[in-house]
Parts: C-alpha cells; structure tokens; sequence
C-alpha cells in the first residue's frame, strides 16, 4: 500500500483556523483520545471507533418518517413518548449499533462521528486552502482526539504535507507511547502541547491518567528535536488550573528548552456542551464559567516576563 | 451452593429503600432462598477491593429487622455501568469498557441465581438503570426491577416507592417557603423535581395553594402567567408561589430546557463525577428553570422573585408510612415474581394489584399527569394558574 493510500479515522477537517499554529492553517481532527478531561470540548473525538449523534431539532417525527423505530434500529434504542411526536434516544441501547443507524434517518438529525479517509483524501481537501498557506504562513494542524494514537497515518500524512510544500504542525496531549510521538516528530514542524496540571494526583482526577509519562515524552521530545519547534498550552480551567503555581511550574519545565518557542494559555469555553447532549454523555463542567479577564491577564504577564517580552494588551 | 438471590440499589437514594431491602429479604428467607446485598449498585461485585466488607453483605433476619427505617444499607452511590468502565490500561490510556460478562461470571460464581435491582427514575440518569438491567437480562440474569423514584413517571406503575414521602417533603417546604415569601412581599419561583411529568409539581402546588404550576405536560406562556400574577397582585392578592417542575418548557420553545444560569457549582469538586457518574446520560440542569423563570416574570410582572430549588431535599428523609409499606410490598413481591418464573420484568402497583410487566414493555415509557384528569381539573375550578389562560380554563 502506498502512503497516500493509508487510511485514518478523521474526525472533521476545519477551514481557516488561526488559533492552532502559525498563519491561516487548515485543521485536521482525528479521532480517539487516550484521556477524558472533564472540560473537553470534542466529547465526539474521543471514541476509538465512529459513533452515531443525535441531534433532535432536525428530526421530522414518527408520524411522517418514523424509520428508526424498527428494524435493523436495535430494540429500545429509538422511542417516541406518549403525546409526543420527535424521536428519543436511549443511548444505553443505541450505543449498542454502529454506524449503519446513520444511514436510516432520511432528515440527518442521526449523523455519525468520524469517517475514515486515505492520506490523498485529506490531502486533497487541505490543499484546496494553498494560497492561504502561502500568503500567511499557515499549513495544516493535526489535532483530536490525540492524533498521535494514529501514528502510521499521521506520520504518512504529515510526510506526504511535506512533500506537497505544505507545513506541518499538530495538537497533542502527549499521553502516547514514545515510540508514537517520535514517529510523528519526524515530520512536524510545530507541536503545539498540552501541560493540562502539574501534578499528577490532580491530572488523574481531571483528565483520568497521571502525567508522568506524558511529562517524560515532552522532555525527551525537546531532546531529540532541537529543531522542532514546541509551543506549551494550557486549557485555562477556573478552580483547576488558573493559579501560579502550575503557570510557574510549567514554566520551570519548559524554559530550559529553547525550542520551547512560547507558552499559551487558552481560556477555557463552552463551546463543546451542546455536543454532549448529541452523544448522550454527561458534560462534567456544564457550571464552569470561564476564567477571569483579569486572571488571564495576570497569569499572562508571568509567562510574558519569562520569556522576556512585554506583557500583550 | 444454596441458591442465592442478590439485592442491589441503583444510583440515587429515595425513602424507603431499607424497606424494600428488608421486604425481598424476610420474604426470600421464608421460601429458602440465601440472600445477599451488593452495595452500590453492582459497584460492590465488580470493586469489591473498594469496601471493607469485600462489597457483598449477607443479609439474614437479624441483618433485615436491625435495618434502620432511614436510609439504604447497601448504599445509592453506584454511578459505573457494568457496560462501560473507565479504565486505565497498562500503558496509561483512559478508556471504557465493557465488564458485563466479568460481572455475571462473578455472579454465577457466587451462586447468585436472581438478582433484584431497585431502578429509577431521575434527571440525572433518566432510564439508565433500567437500560442496563434490560441488557444484562439479554445476557442471561433472571433480574427482576423494582421501580423508585420521587418524580412517579415510571410508566409501569401508578405508584413508585419514594414517590409519597417527596410529596410530604416538598408540601411541607413549600408551606414555609409560600408564608415567607408573603411576609416579605416577594415571589418565591420554587423548581421540585419533575423532569418528565409535573406529579409532583401539581400535587404538591396544589396542597401548597401555589398561586401558578408550571409542568411538563402544559408548556407554559409567560405573558400568560405575568398577567395573571399582575391581576392578583392589583385585586389585593399579592402572589407569592409558583411552582415549577424542573422539565417545564415554555410555548415558544416547547422541549428546550431553560440554559444553566448560574455559575460555579457543583462541578468544582474534583469528585464531582460520583455526582453525575460515568455513565449517565443528560445534562444536570436543576435549578436553571427556577433561575431563568424568576428573572423573566421579574421583569414582566415587577414584583421581586426569588429562586429556590428543592431538588435533593425532597430527595432525602425518612419515608412516609405509604412507603414503609409500599417498600415491603415491592421487595416481598419481587421474591414471588423470580418464585413464579417471571424474571426479566419490572414490579408494577395497580392498585389494589401488585403484579410484574415485562422489562421491554417498561422502558422508554413516561407516565404523565393526563390534562383530562381529576387534578387539572381540579387546578382549573379553583384558578390555580397552569401556564396559559386559553383552552381548559387554567386560569381564575
């Protein structure tokens, strides 16, 4: 199989993002994730496997469709209450079927996460924004999920970027094998990367896995890619992680590294909380509010000062 | 082996609980069955490392007559679907998975050979317990369920355990809460528990005098309500209670539950997801009707509101002498349906009866209040306000 010819799950392919990487960049979102941060917001980018969504504003009703409450639907998993006409889900039953249930609903309120694609594919979509890249310096972003659990794909797909002039950089947690983000590296010109907590007890709390070995692959990342360029991130989340004493930590941890070419922080949003409702999970951080100005701009200036810059206004 | 039957409480605790334990206990035992409980839910067999008596307790006459009228002895924590685990692999990734088969090996292994699981019924986790007793029934575990819940919208049974002694609670807090608000000239905007059907706002409203209940059932129209509470307030009456169930939905967006409004709560804690669990199901809104209501007939009726939720505290409590009963009778019959070859069934009161109706038939089901009956009607003879002033009257 040649290389363009390697498939992966894709979550979504974003145009005209200017938040992950430098320039006007093209994001590419992969599907899986090896952590469950209870403040993320792609709850559909976790799953190693496509998954159906349910979004009832679209659906026409029982009465005019009617289809997912027969077979091949699995039993229970699709249900009309009394006096009602728009169709529920029970997800406990639903979650049972793959992504054939997709294909029954004529109105699209039930749609599938993730499709898998070949590495010309998504090519082909990324290139369509070339002239951007171009005039700003942009490229495209391989994000998640954790991208870097598909390994084989995102290698053969960054390599084949690379080859087309294209720049390359992706997102990631780092709770990966070495041997996973090494693969990776090779062809990346940015990572951008998450220091979610500092602690490990607390990263187990938040995220589900500590961050030991995480912290460990930053490291020998740095190490074995001098001429990578790292960009640090931390989700901002108010009661968790906005305090200075994990920005200085981070600090700590980075600054030694001079390939560690900045350190962000990203204020925390709710953006990902309708999409639970469409998966039938539970957003664990619905009453979170998002930080402070002034805590922002605070924790700012200390990163700001590290690094030897005036603070941003 | 002795033939053994396992008790288990699903996620959520409601008045008489130790009633229902002790009812399948002493019933169980005079028909020779060995009886154990498995606390939270089926927490106790699949983590037993986490309980210091191993997760499974053996209950014996002593064990049920000692149990206290309060409470649940074999817990309400259980918040983790045997179907989807959180787990940490080897290589420290976070994933789900699936340990229903382990947990009936480990239940055939104890000589377990019926269980009965007490479900509800809650915002939190809506039909979750009994989707998973349903799909572990498919699997081969004669389950027979036992209906909770303080909302009564089980569909199955005209009368859930739990049900009565929230009624009591909630009539009581809304008593205190209506003579306060008088004597400070407010109106106290009062959410109770009710995500599907309005039972318990309307029963509750009405033996409280509430000067308008919203439910469920009857989308509401607030400048309806606002010019109903105005007209009181003119003729001298001042309002000072409205009732709201939390799954009340206006006319103009009839089914869109009101945005979560207020800011940090419970979710600060990093323990929070014994709160809302691993595998449940929707999004916890309680108290966002009562907040986004009590600011919208602010601004439209100009007299000062005040919100409350009662949420878990008619959640809690000792239970009423109906559900010491109810609990007794619910856990004595489930003996006799696994007796008479009927597992895979949830219990059902219809009354005088106390019979089973097969799980499929029992999920996906919500008993609603019927805008035809006996208590909407009663609503509308005596004014109470149900949200409009068109169609039946629901208006003085």
């Amino acid at each position: 199989m040649s290389a363009e010819a390697v498939r992966g799950l894709v979550l979504n392919i974003q145009h005209f993002c200017t938040d992950d990487g430098p320039g006007i960049r093209t994001n590419v979102f992969l599907k899986f994730c090896s952590l469950h941060c209870k403040w993320c917001s792609n709850p559909e980018s976790i799953g190693p496997k496509p998954e159906i969504a349910y979004d009832s504003r679209k659906c026409i009703g029982a009465k005019a469709c009617g289809r997912c409450l027969k077979a091949p639907a699995p039993e229970g998993a699709f249900y009309v209450v009394e006096g009602e006409d728009t169709v529920r889900v029970n997800w406990d039953l639903a979650h049972e079927a793959g992504g054939e249930l997709a294909a029954l609903c004529p109105a699209g309120a039930i749609s599938l996460f993730g499709r898998s694609m070949t590495v010309d594919e998504v090519l082909q979509e990324v290139e369509q924004d070339g002239t951007f890249y171009r005039e700003s310096g942009g490229g495209i972003t391989l994000s998640g999920g954790e991208c870097l659990l598909q390994p084989d794909f995102s290698a053969a797909l960054l390599r084949e970027a690379r080859n087309r002039g294209i720049s390359t950089a992706i997102e990631t947690a780092g709770n990966v094998p070495w041997e996973f983000m090494e693969k990776v590296l090779h062809h990346v010109d940015v990572m951008l990367h998450d220091h979610k907590l500092t602690d490990p007890v607390r990263h187990k709390l938040w995220t589900g896995a500590d961050n030991s070995r995480i912290l460990a692959n930053f490291k020998k990342a740095y190490e074995t890619f001098p001429d990578t360029k790292f960009i640090a991130r931390t989700p901002l989340i108010p009661g968790v992680n906005d305090d200075e004493e994990h920005i200085r930590a981070v600090l700590a941890f980075i600054r030694p590294h001079a390939n560690v070419v900045d350190y962000q922080l990203l204020p925390y949003h709710r953006f990902g909380a309708s999409k639970y409702g469409f998966l039938g999970k539970v957003y664990e951080l619905q009453d979170f509010s998002p930080p402070a100005q002034e805590t922002l701009e605070r924790l700012r200036a200390i990163i700001a000062e590290s690094f030897g810059r005036a603070p941003a206004l | 082996m002795a033939k053994r039957i396992a008790i288990t409480c699903g996620g959520g605790y409601v008045p008489g609980l130790n009633a229902v334990i002790a009812g399948a206990t002493l019933a169980a035992l005079r028909a020779s069955w060995e009886v154990v409980g498995v606390h939270d839910g089926f927490d106790g067999v699949l983590f037993p490392e986490e309980y210091a008596d191993g997760g499974v307790m053996s209950l014996d006459r002593r064990a049920a007559e000692a149990l206290p009228i309060a409470g649940s002895a074999l817990g309400t924590g259980a918040r983790r679907d045997p179907f989807r685990i959180r787990a940490v692999t080897a290589d420290n990734a976070v994933k789900e998975v699936d340990r229903s088969d382990e947990l009936l090996a480990r239940l055939s292994e104890a000589g377990v050979k019926a269980v009965i699981a007490v479900v509800g019924g809650s915002a939190i986790t809506g039909s979750h317990a009994m989707s998973v007793a349903f799909r572990l029934h498919r699997k081969g575990l004669p389950i027979v369920c036992i209906p909770k819940s303080v909302e009564n919208d089980i569909a199955v049974t005209s009368l859930a355990f739990g049900y009565d002694s929230a009624l009591g609670y909630a009539t009581d807090a809304l008593d205190r809460i209506r003579a306060a608000a008088r004597d400070v000239r407010r109106l106290a905007v009062v959410e109770v528990p009710g995500a599907e059907a309005g039972w318990l706002a309307l029963q509750a409203g009405l033996a409280a005098r509430a000067d308008a209940v919203l439910i469920p059932e009857i989308p509401y129209d607030i400048p309806s309500v606002a010019r109903m509470l105005r007209r009181a307030r003119d003729e001298g009456h001042p309002p000072s209670l409205v009732v709201v169930a939390q799954g009340a939905t206006s006319r103009e967006a009839p089914g869109e539950a009101a945005a979560p409004v207020s800011g940090l709560r419970k979710s600060l804690s990093p323990l929070s997801d014994l709160r809302f669990g691993e595998g449940g199901r929707v999004i916890d809104r309680s108290g966002a009707v009562a907040e986004a209501l009590a600011l919208e007939l602010q601004r439209s009726c100009d007299i000062e509101t005040v919100p409350l939720n009662l949420d878990h505290l008619v959640r809690t409590g000792t239970p009423s002498a109906l559900d010491r009963q109810l609990g007794l009778a619910y856990g004595a019959g489930a003996v006799d349906a696994i007796e008479q070859g009927r597992p895979g069934s949830v219990m059902a009161f219809q009354p005088p009866h106390l019979g089973s109706v097969p799980l499929a038939e029992a999920l996906n089901r919500v008993r609603r209040v019927p805008l035809d009956g006996d208590l909407v009607r009663t609503a509308a003879a005596i004014g109470l306000c149900l949200g409009h002033d068109k169609g039946a009257g629901h208006e003085r």
